[in-house]
């Protein structure tokens, strides 16, 4: 279990961390995401040694380790640009961590530990090639297996696979997520893509400038965030001001006024007045020309709107609505979007659950 | 690029590389073979050319010794004052070496704060004028080499368990190992070549002071012209040969970090 209590770390007038708290439970996958440049490599820096905190305390398995060396930590770490010693070897790489930290016993006695690493991390036959003539995901795997042979308490990776292309990528973060649990190793897993984030999280946490705005489960993170910053980071892209303007309990629902239009949602013990924030996926809305005659009946909000911009998103079409002075982000399928033959300017009808509204109290 | 800029561009070039090997022949053209090889069994030259080259090779050995951890420190450490002691490391570069040999002279002289060290007039004297003057270019060469390797490298080394001194050892040293070379021949050269601090603190006390470019200078001005150009050719084959060795070592050290690891 890694845990950090207050972290601060300024460079010269540049504050990076301000009172980072953060703790990663042991044997867990543990992902810190942001945008470049919050803080996060700082961070795992700060937790291997290798950048001194100004303030606050570090703890591996709750012993304090501000004052122990990088070396003593037994900390793993793989960096974003692997970092591989490039006049050694692959096999003399991923002895290295043997060699320095003495666990070697007797001549050649390392063979059998650096054979495992490199057989966990699909390298086995690899030991004489140089490493500077290996591809970034080859690379990439020597560093992981360079950093598992010491057997560390804990692992960081920075951004691993940030440097490498789609399907590598891919294929590379199913195995590390396969390591982990194998191993079942504390890790702390650093990067910007949420995509990354959500399919390795076992918890995530959120971080900006420099702290962490919420930390919790993929769905959690994902689905319901409880802080504006964070469903803004995930892309949630309709978010409203809005007061609670009428509570509904018999019917299990309340309504929420934006000033512009009101929706509903399901019924949270509240009162009438409360300022909330309400957000809605644009991939939960259904969109229906006005001029057609729909019936969603079981859809508790319909909202009318105009076309401001249809554009693509991945494989989806986002489509962003004028509702009365706010606008809306919808998604829908490209096939829909034909089908519906829509333009800007049409007028439409957005309608959606109730349970596909939900508020940041 | 046009046929005349590029006929005048060789012919001023042309000329520089002309005057260049006219001038350096006509050390070659003032001998003859016979004298040469009589020169050369002279034990005066034979003294000096020893001298040389046994206080060239201490210099070296000491800016490795004192030089290897001050670009080390140099390169990887923040500290205050550390711009203070990257501009002094320069200075005797950029100083006249008679203004060095005169530094020592009066720090090592009856007056000075080291007058208890016999140094003056002795062989001790032209190690410490030469190193003075010489070890800067290694130190200079090494810190750049220290300063190119990447930071994530060593701190790799360091999660990997091994101690700073340990990363040192096996990380830094191996990878800075062309530009500390680089830095040994240039110092080693201009150790070699070194007159001005040397003739200031060791004088030219023939078998015992007189290095190689000493004694081509006493010997010009004593009229002994032949011994000077004897040991002017041994000197300059001495430089050409370090000038290969260079220019062998800067195309390795040229070639990134990646190239350098195909050799391992
Ligand atoms: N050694 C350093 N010296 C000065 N500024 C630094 C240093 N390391 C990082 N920073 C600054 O700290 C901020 C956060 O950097 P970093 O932790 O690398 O962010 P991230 O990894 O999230 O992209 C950046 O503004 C960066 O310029
Ligand atoms: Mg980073």
């Amino acid at each position: 279990m890694i845990q950090l209590d207050g972290i601060c770390k300024s460079f010269g007038e540049n504050e990076v961390l301000s009172s980072l708290d953060l703790s990663a439970k042991k044997g867990k996958m543990f992902v810190l995401l942001g945008s470049s440049g919050c803080g996060k490599t700082t961070t795992l820096s700060v937790i291997a040694g290798l950048t001194k905190e100004d303030k606050g305390d570090i703890y591996l398995d709750g012993e304090r380790i501000n004052d122990t060396p990088p070396h003593k930590r037994g900390i793993g770490f793989v960096f974003q640009n692997y970092a591989l010693f490039p006049h050694l070897n692959v096999y003399e790489n991923v002895e290295f961590g043997l060699k320095a930290g003495n666990k070697r016993s007797t001549r050649g006695g390392n063979k059998t530990e650096v054979k495992r690493a490199l057989e966990l991390v699909g390298l086995d036959g690899f030991e004489n090639r140089n490493p500077m003539k290996l591809s970034g995901g080859e690379q990439q795997r020597v560093a992981l297996a360079r950093a598992l042979a010491t057997e560390p308490e804990c692992i960081l990776m920075d951004e691993p696979l940030s440097n490498l292309d789609a399907v590598v990528r891919e294929r590379l973060r199913h195995e590390i997520a396969q390591l982990q649990r194998d191993i079942g190793l504390t890790s702390i897993y650093v990067t910007h893509d949420l995509v990354e984030a959500m399919a390795l999280g076992d918890r995530i946490a959120v971080m900006n400038n420099g702290r962490i705005e919420e930390a919790g489960t993929p769905e959690k993170i994902f689905y319901k965030p409880e802080n504006e910053f964070v469903a803004r980071f995930i892309g949630m892209k309709n978010i409203f001001e809005g007061k609670i303007a009428a509570l509904d309990e018999d019917n299990g629902v309340l309504q929420v006024s934006t000033g512009n239009f009101d929706l509903t949602t399901v019924f949270v013990p509240s009162s009438v007045g409360t300022r909330v924030k309400a957000c809605v996926r644009p991939e939960e809305i259904i969109l229906a020309k006005s001029d057609q005659n729909t019936n969603v009946r079981s859809a508790r909000n319909e909202i009318a709107g105009r076309i401001v911009s249809i554009s693509q998103n991945g494989p989806l079409m986002r489509v962003l609505v004028d509702v009365g002075g706010d606008e809306m982000s919808v998604d829908i399928t490209r096939l829909a979007a034909r089908d519906l033959g829509l333009n800007r300017g049409d007028r439409v009808l957005l309608t959606f659950k109730a349970t596909s509204v939900y508020m940041i109290l | 690029m046009s046929l005349s800029f590029r006929i005048s561009l060789s012919l001023i070039a042309g000329i520089f590389f002309g005057f260049i090997v006219v001038v350096l022949s006509c050390l070659l053209t003032a001998t003859s073979f016979a004298e040469f090889a009589g020169e050369i069994r002279s034990p005066e030259i034979i003294s000096a050319i020893l001298l040389s080259l046994e206080t060239s090779i201490a210099v070296v050995l000491l800016a490795l010794l004192f030089g290897i951890p001050a670009a080390y420190i140099l390169a990887t450490k923040r500290f205050k004052g550390k711009n203070i002691l990257d501009t002094l490391v320069d200075l005797p570069i950029v100083l006249p070496p008679l203004v060095c040999g005169l530094a020592i002279l009066i720090a090592f002289g009856g007056d000075g704060i080291f007058n208890r060290f016999d140094v003056l007039f002795t062989v001790k004297g032209i190690i410490l004028a030469q190193l003075f003057v010489a070890s800067p270019f290694l130190i200079r060469s090494a810190k750049t080499a220290f300063e190119s390797i990447d930071q994530d490298v060593m701190d790799a080394a360091r999660t990997l368990g091994a101690s700073e001194f340990y990363t040192f050892k096996k990380v830094s040293l191996p990878l800075a190992q062309g530009g500390i070379a680089s830095g040994v021949v240039m110092t080693w050269a201009r150790a070699l070549g070194e007159f001005g601090a040397t003739a200031m603190v060791a004088g030219c006390i023939p078998y015992r002071t007189e290095t190689m470019t000493v004694g081509i200078y006493m010997h010009a001005m004593s009229g002994d012209i032949s011994a000077s150009i004897a040991l002017s050719l041994i000197l300059a084959s001495f430089a050409f040969t370090t000038l290969i060795v260079f220019k062998y070592l800067g195309t390795i050290g040229d070639g990134n970090l990646e190239t350098r690891g195909a050799a391992a």
